[in-house]
């Protein structure tokens, strides 16, 4: 019996844990098991194998019941997954139902999540630009959070690192706001963008539209043939899962390449509960797992771990990680954890219609979704009536716009008829918005889910600040469509509860005073040196530009990191 | 016996549910398949085709009750055809296929059973059951005793509420011809034949050359 327990715990001790299969865990799971440590991939979702586990990838829009539209019954069942524009019935099975996995609001907030192997990496809009010392050293110029205790020259190798292995098309833009990147080519701007971009250079001092950098394979190298991905071919119909791999995800890169080393433990349907304290060693032992469907619990044990469960739900672990050294969460000794808690305000939008350009139009789809307009408010300084500033998506589009007048064999022949519409231009806006104590989140004390763990309680809102960013978004994209010489221009000033951005960054924020944060500047907890975090949990500002490039940056830097330390015999 | 659910995972499967409903039969799914394969023409004729979706038909279709399984919508076979009738006229026969033809009239009674608000379903309903009523009124006939001129009349005089109308009527129209240009537009045949949807574009070219200035809007 003795020799039974010994053996089992054998079997379920690993050199390193990685809690979370997306795009962070998926990177710590390459980089683990690159180095020879083997290594277990906890998962609470199910399994989703690259290219077997896409039911719905090549379907023409008439082989789905409603075309791709959501019945009364799904949308009133999933009132806050419905409102995500890529919960649609080619991909809703990708994402996590209202009812499976409640939370409470506190406040407003749309919880946008994807329960399976890959997580949210399937599903999101690939936009990759890189964060600069403008965003890293903002909190330290306009007097808010704390200071970052990194800057751009450190992660600068591990974004090149990443880059080269992930496939980032996009141009030399020459930028210091948004600096340049291994690329491979980008995706051109279409007549359109480009008119826009000419206005832009042309009527303002430092407002740009260049080709938005996204994880698209335009030109694949060998390290992404290696990969068994090809080409990216412009279906734009990512969020289904690529038959081609043209996106990046875990499902298509990191994990299939982790599990060719033979290190790789993957264990789905695997629920952590906690990690596990051990107060004589002084240092995290292993992981509590729930098994999601037989509820029955099991615990793995390793020299390191690294947290991936995406941004609220590593809070969620940490906070229910409860030691009589860690009354208030795991490596809390700051009363920080689950508070300064952001993301990014994208609720507004402008679309306009352009005359001009009528001998053009556009043909095939562009996966980058157009162009990217860099922050060009406070830049340099602070000068507005509100914080920081926005970055703004920007794209044009031309497409048949069937006359549907009438009646009978004429209505039928109109609408066959291809007629082209005007362009359409539209710009959404991605403000940085400001952590604050006060936005946080925390354990319910009375609800709990259905593996007995306390549900999520949130407590996000907007402020002023952003309020104030809006209203300067809304203006100056409204003037600068004007100068364009676009027309019928409508704001859109949509009221989306914070969430729906799916950017929800903080809660076990970095720093350089174990005071004030959670993690040092390698991603690793102040007072426990063996847990680290590495997915949006350790954003100590959100900057204007998409996160997940920076997270895999950090993630390969900080297993980088613990695996030296690790060798030193330090953790 | 409840609907068919295609979103999540495709006609394959669909077949293994059928399978399952109909054969009862207890084997994985994967051995299933060359069975399924095997059964396919059995199984064809027990399900309908709708625009390149299979639609679950009714249990109850000698009873006088619609030809596919409804969640919602309560509707006879003679309803059914009157609606059959009605997008055929919006969009006819001519030298490519018809509504009819493309089974329209299932696929908008798919929509609104599934996606519209309660309140359009009983709106579509209302004017549906008023539209023999209005004609007969109007024209001295039913609807389908119309000529097709007449019929385009009739239903031109309903959209633009050119007089006072039943409940529902205009309602009911709008949905038909929305919900049938919809399904036209996403039909397997107009997708492959006349306005061509690609799978795999595979290019993207931002300055596309426009041969013709037509323009609309």
């Amino acid at each position: 019996m003795a020799n039974f327990n010994i053996d089992a715990k054998a079997q379920q001790t690993f050199d390193a844990i990685v809690i979370g299969s997306g795009v962070s865990g998926g990177w710590a799971a390459k980089e683990f098991t690159g180095k020879g440590l083997a290594t277990l991939v906890l998962e609470r979702g199910r399994d989703v194998r690259h290219l077997k586990d896409y039911p719905t990838t090549n379907m023409y829009p008439y082989q789905f019941a409603h075309r791709g539209a959501l019945t009364q019954e799904i949308k009133t069942e999933n009132p806050v997954a419905s409102r995500c524009y890529a919960f649609r019935e080619d991909a809703m099975h990708f994402f996590v139902k209202d009812k499976e996995h409640p939370y409470v609001q506190e406040k407003p907030f749309d919880w946008i999540r994807g329960y399976q192997v890959g997580g949210k990496s399937l599903l999101w809009a690939r936009q990759t630009q890189r964060w600069s010392d403008f965003d890293f050293e903002g909190p330290l110029r306009d007097d808010f959070a704390v200071d970052w205790p990194i800057r751009y020259k450190d992660l600068e190798h591990w974004y090149s690192y990443v880059e080269r292995f992930a496939g980032i098309s996009g141009n030399k833009d020459g930028l210091a706001e948004l600096p340049d990147g291994e690329f491979l080519p980008g995706y051109p701007l279409n007549a359109v963008e480009d008119h826009f971009k000419k206005t832009l250079s042309g009527k303002y001092s430092g407002r740009k539209l260049i080709s938005a950098r996204c994880a698209h394979l335009s030109q694949p190298q060998d390290i992404h043939l290696q990969q068994g991905r090809g080409q990216c071919q412009n279906r734009v119909l990512c969020q289904r899962g690529c038959p081609f791999g043209g996106y990046f995800s875990s499902n298509s890169s990191t994990l299939p390449w982790a599990e060719k080393t033979g290190k790789l433990t993957l264990k789905p349907d695997s629920v952590v509960e906690s990690i596990i304290y051990d107060e004589q060693k002084g240092r995290a032992t292993g992981v509590r797992v729930i098994d999601a469907k037989t509820k029955k619990t099991t615990e793995y044990f390793a020299n390191v771990i690294f947290v991936n469960a995406a941004a609220l739900n590593t809070n969620l672990i940490l906070l229910n990680s409860v030691s009589s050294r860690f009354p208030e969460g795991l490596g809390n000794d700051s009363g920080v954890l689950g508070k300064y808690v952001a993301f990014h305000n994208y609720s507004a939008r402008v679309y306009a219609e352009f005359d001009g350009l009528r001998q053009f139009k556009t043909d095939g789809r562009n996966p980058a979704g157009g162009g990217y307009i860099p922050r060009f408010r406070n830049l340099h300084k602070h000068e507005m009536d509100f914080k920081r500033g926005y970055a703004a998506g920007f794209s044009a589009y031309r497409g048949f716009e069937p006359d549907m007048s009438g009646i009978g064999a004429t209505l039928k022949k109109n609408i066959n008829e291809k007629n082209l519409g005007p362009w359409r231009v539209n710009s959404h806006m991605m403000g940085e918005t400001i952590p604050k104590e006060s936005n946080y989140v925390r354990l319910s004390k009375d609800k709990k889910d259905d593996w007995g763990i306390p549900q999520l309680q949130i407590a996000v809102a907007y402020d002023d600040n952003d309020a104030k960013m809006k209203a300067d978004y809304l203006e100056q994209l409204s003037d600068m469509f004007a100068e364009a010489g676009f027309s019928n221009i409508r704001k859109d000033e949509s009221s989306q509860a914070p969430g729906l951005d799916i950017h929800e960054m903080g809660g076990a924020r970095m720093g350089l005073d174990p005071k004030t944060s959670v993690l040092n500047k390698w991603n690793q907890m102040h007072a426990c040196k063996n847990v680290f975090v590495t997915d949006g949990a350790c954003m100590t500002s959100t900057s204007t530009q998409n996160p997940s490039l920076t997270y895999m940056a950090m993630t390969a830097r900080a297993v980088d990191y613990a695996v030296a330390e690790m060798k030193k015999r330090n953790i | 016996m409840g609907l068919l659910r295609l979103g999540e995972r495709g006609l394959q499967s669909a077949s293994n549910n059928l399978n399952f409903v109909y054969c009862q039969a207890n084997r994985p799914a994967y051995a299933q398949a060359n069975y399924i394969m095997k059964r396919r023409t059995a199984i064809q004729q027990i399900l309908i085709l709708a625009g390149g979706v299979v639609l679950l038909p009714s249990c109850l279709q000698s009873s006088g009750k619609a030809s596919i399984a409804l969640s919602h919508l309560d509707m006879t076979l003679d309803q059914e055809q009157l609606l059959a009738e009605v997008t055929e006229t919006i969009l006819p026969k001519t030298d490519t296929p018809g509504a009819k033809d493309l089974k329209l009239h299932l696929y908008v009674m798919k929509m609104v059973d599934d996606c519209h608000p309660e309140e359009e379903r009983k709106s579509f309903l209302q004017g549906l059951k008023n539209l023999d009523a209005y004609c007969t009124d109007a024209y001295g006939m039913n609807f389908s005793g119309l000529t097709p001129i007449d019929r385009e009349r009739a239903l031109l005089a309903i959209s633009n509420k050119t007089q006072e109308l039943p409940e529902g009527l205009n309602e009911f129209y709008q949905i038909v011809k929305n919900r049938s240009i919809d399904g036209y537009l996403n039909s397997e045949y107009v997708m492959k034949n006349l306005v061509v949807w690609e799978l795999v574009p595979g290019r993207y070219n931002g300055y596309f050359p426009v041969k013709t200035a037509k323009i609309n809007g």
